[in-house]
């Protein structure tokens, strides 16, 4: 692809730090990622938890309170050129481009949408601002939005509690795309339904998502659902990208031990044979181990995965990985 | 041989609003069915959110009485037990929750859990009994004593507590586990293992395990029969593989239809590329 990125993420590293009583103690949660998000495609990040995707999203979207601190890198929207990340740039100009630009789909609908008001409230709050015209005008507006989820226009004078989780969702989608935004992250936006629910949201997103022609960062364990809906797909493991590819190609022959126990385990209907689990647990990030994070659990460790971190490489078009075993002689 | 569980037209109505507004909701009606009739065995409840299947493991925990209808464990009934009996039905019916960060008090460290387990049911009056008792309960979930002594929850992973959530279960001796969503909280690497574990259970210990859960992949996977819930009803039942393979009713079609595997790439982009 020669298109210009929409989020050209370079060398990212975000740490959790804490100073007390003059221990200081690191946490690196996000240590040297870089990937790019291209327009109109839906960019998956896989990982589970305390792989540091959210860190990394958080990161991204600007999103610092302390202790999480942006180390180093570039995290660069399109749309903001002059600044390494959204962190780094002044206060007003964030306000200005956070969710007319950039907007956030997140994991609990019911955290998003303010209990004690109404939804239409809820999206003046949100979008007037960026949007304007009379207040009739953006009513209007809202609800012919509305309409693109299944949504009747009579959700704007309910309260949250009245809809069902799936219907919260689905406003939720309706209230982060309303101002036509570039880019689009979702955090887990349907791992809190269930799967009936599940598929008309996802293809909601696809649907919005294509006439908008947006970005989405599409976050989520669940590689059932990166499979069904995302276009490319990065693998976390313990803070870093272990693994990039085309969704179709990293299903198909994925290369690092991860990523194929990840794929290789997952039951399926119809399959009856034994699937095996990985030994041991994801590393904790205070004290990740050395070299590459993955060792420990890797069937195929060797010595120098013991002491040298491996670095991504471009093995075939688009599909990049970093593991000593499969890029052998070229680390 | 009789079943470890049988449920007989089980309803349970919760009764909602106030003194002047009230009316009632119908959780699970009319159920019934029998777990375990020809030795142990996976049985597993599948529903949506909202089809009653954490109120059913409820009832056969003894947390909530149904309102008509009957539970008899080993052919004697659920409800109305004494104080005495009712302990050896703690004992013979364990439960497993769906977040084992929740399930375990943060401030208390693990092995405290399993001592008090061995001394309640486990019959053990010394510590040695006790910690003997929860060491060979680790030990058939892959951990082991020396693992676990001291530590507090949060320095565990998902994975490893709720291994200890059925080591704990196991120190009982008990003759059904009801796991309540018992995977979906643990990370995808771990996942299996725990899964796995089931079927260890079912074959080496003949254990009964009551697996509820929405993942139909993983029901598929391990469980020997199942029900599948819809809005408190049962409306599917039989042996898992099945009806899983060859769904009959219309909702547990859609449900199967709804289930996102690696094979579902482009899903939902094959439909715009058609339209373009």
């Amino acid at each position: 692809m020669s298109q210009t990125p929409v989020l050209h993420v370079d060398n990212l590293q975000a740490h959790f730090r804490s100073r007390y009583f003059g221990v200081n103690r690191e946490v690196r949660a996000v240590d040297g990622i870089t990937f790019d998000v291209f327009p109109n495609e839906i960019y998956g990040l896989a990982g589970e938890s305390s792989s540091g995707k959210t860190t990394l999203i958080k990161t991204i979207a600007g999103l610092l309170k302390p202790p999480l601190e942006m180390v180093g890198g570039v995290a660069r929207f399109s749309f903001l050129p002059g600044y390494d990340a959204l962190a780094r740039a002044p206060a007003d100009e964030v306000l200005a481009i956070r969710w007319s630009k950039l907007s956030y789909i997140m994991q609990g609908s019911m955290n998003v949408l303010n209990p004690l008001r109404r939804v239409g409230n809820s999206f003046e709050d949100f979008a007037w601002r960026h949007l304007g015209g009379s207040r009739a005008d953006f009513a209007a507006h809202a609800a012919r939005h509305l309409a693109r989820v299944d949504l009747d226009a009579t959700v704007l004078r309910a309260y949250p509690h009245e809809l069902s989780g799936g219907m919260r969702q689905r406003v939720t989608i309706a209230l982060a795309t309303i101002c036509k935004p570039e880019f689009i992250i979702a955090d887990e936006p349907t791992t809190a339904l269930d799967v009936v629910v599940q598929k008309n949201v996802l293809g909601m997103i696809r649907q919005i998502q294509q006439e908008m022609g947006s970005s989405v960062l599409f976050v989520t364990h669940d590689m059932g659902v990166h499979a069904a809906l995302t276009d490319r797909l990065g693998i976390m493991y313990a803070g870093r990208l272990v693994e990039e590819a085309p969704t179709a190609r990293l299903f198909a022959m994925p290369l690092h031990p991860y990523s194929q126990h990840l794929i290789g385990s997952l039951p399926r209907i119809g399959q009856t044979g034994p699937r095996k689990s990985l030994e041991g647990a994801p590393p904790s990030l205070a004290n990740p181990p050395p070299g590459c994070r993955f060792h420990p659990r890797c069937p195929l460790a060797m010595d120098i995965c013991r002491i040298t971190v491996p670095a991504m490489v471009t093995q075939a078009p688009g599909h990049r990985v970093a593991c000593h075993a499969v890029n052998g002689g070229t680390a | 041989m009789s079943p470890v569980l049988e449920l007989k037209n089980v309803t349970k109505r919760f009764r909602r609003g106030g003194l002047l507004s009230s009316h009632s909701v119908e959780a699970v009606k009319d159920v019934s069915f029998d777990v375990a009739p020809n030795g142990p065995e996976i049985f597993t409840i599948i529903g949506e959110s909202g089809s009653g299947k954490s109120t059913l493991a409820r009832m056969i925990l003894g947390i909530h009485a149904p309102t008509s209808g009957e539970l008899l464990l080993g052919g004697r009934s659920v409800a109305g037990l004494v104080r005495s009996d009712r302990t050896a039905f703690m004992g013979e019916v364990q439960p497993i929750f769906q977040n084992p960060f929740e399930a375990f008090n943060p401030l208390k460290q693990m092995d405290r859990y399993l001592f008090l387990t061995a001394e309640r049911f486990g019959g053990a009056t010394a510590g040695k009994d006790a910690e003997a008792a929860a060491d060979e309960a680790l030990r058939q979930v892959g951990l082991t004593l020396a693992e676990i002594r001291g530590r507090f929850p949060h320095e565990m992973s998902g994975g490893q507590l709720q291994r200890v959530a059925i080591a704990r279960a196991l120190i009982a001796k008990p003759r059904l586990i009801v796991a309540d969503e018992p995977v979906s909280m643990v990370d995808a690497s771990l996942r299996m293992a725990i899964v796995n574990l089931f079927g260890k259970l079912r074959d080496d210990l003949g254990l009964s395990i009551v697996y509820i859960t929405h993942d139909l992949a993983t029901a598929y996977y391990i469980s020997d029969r199942l029900v599948i819930m819809q809005r408190g009803c049962v409306v599917e039942a039989g042996d898992a593989r099945t009806v899983l393979a060859a769904p009959s009713h219309p909702y547990s079609k859609t449900l199967r239809d709804a289930v996102l595997t690696p094979d579902s790439i482009g899903l939902f982009r094959s439909s715009f590329t058609k339209s373009q």
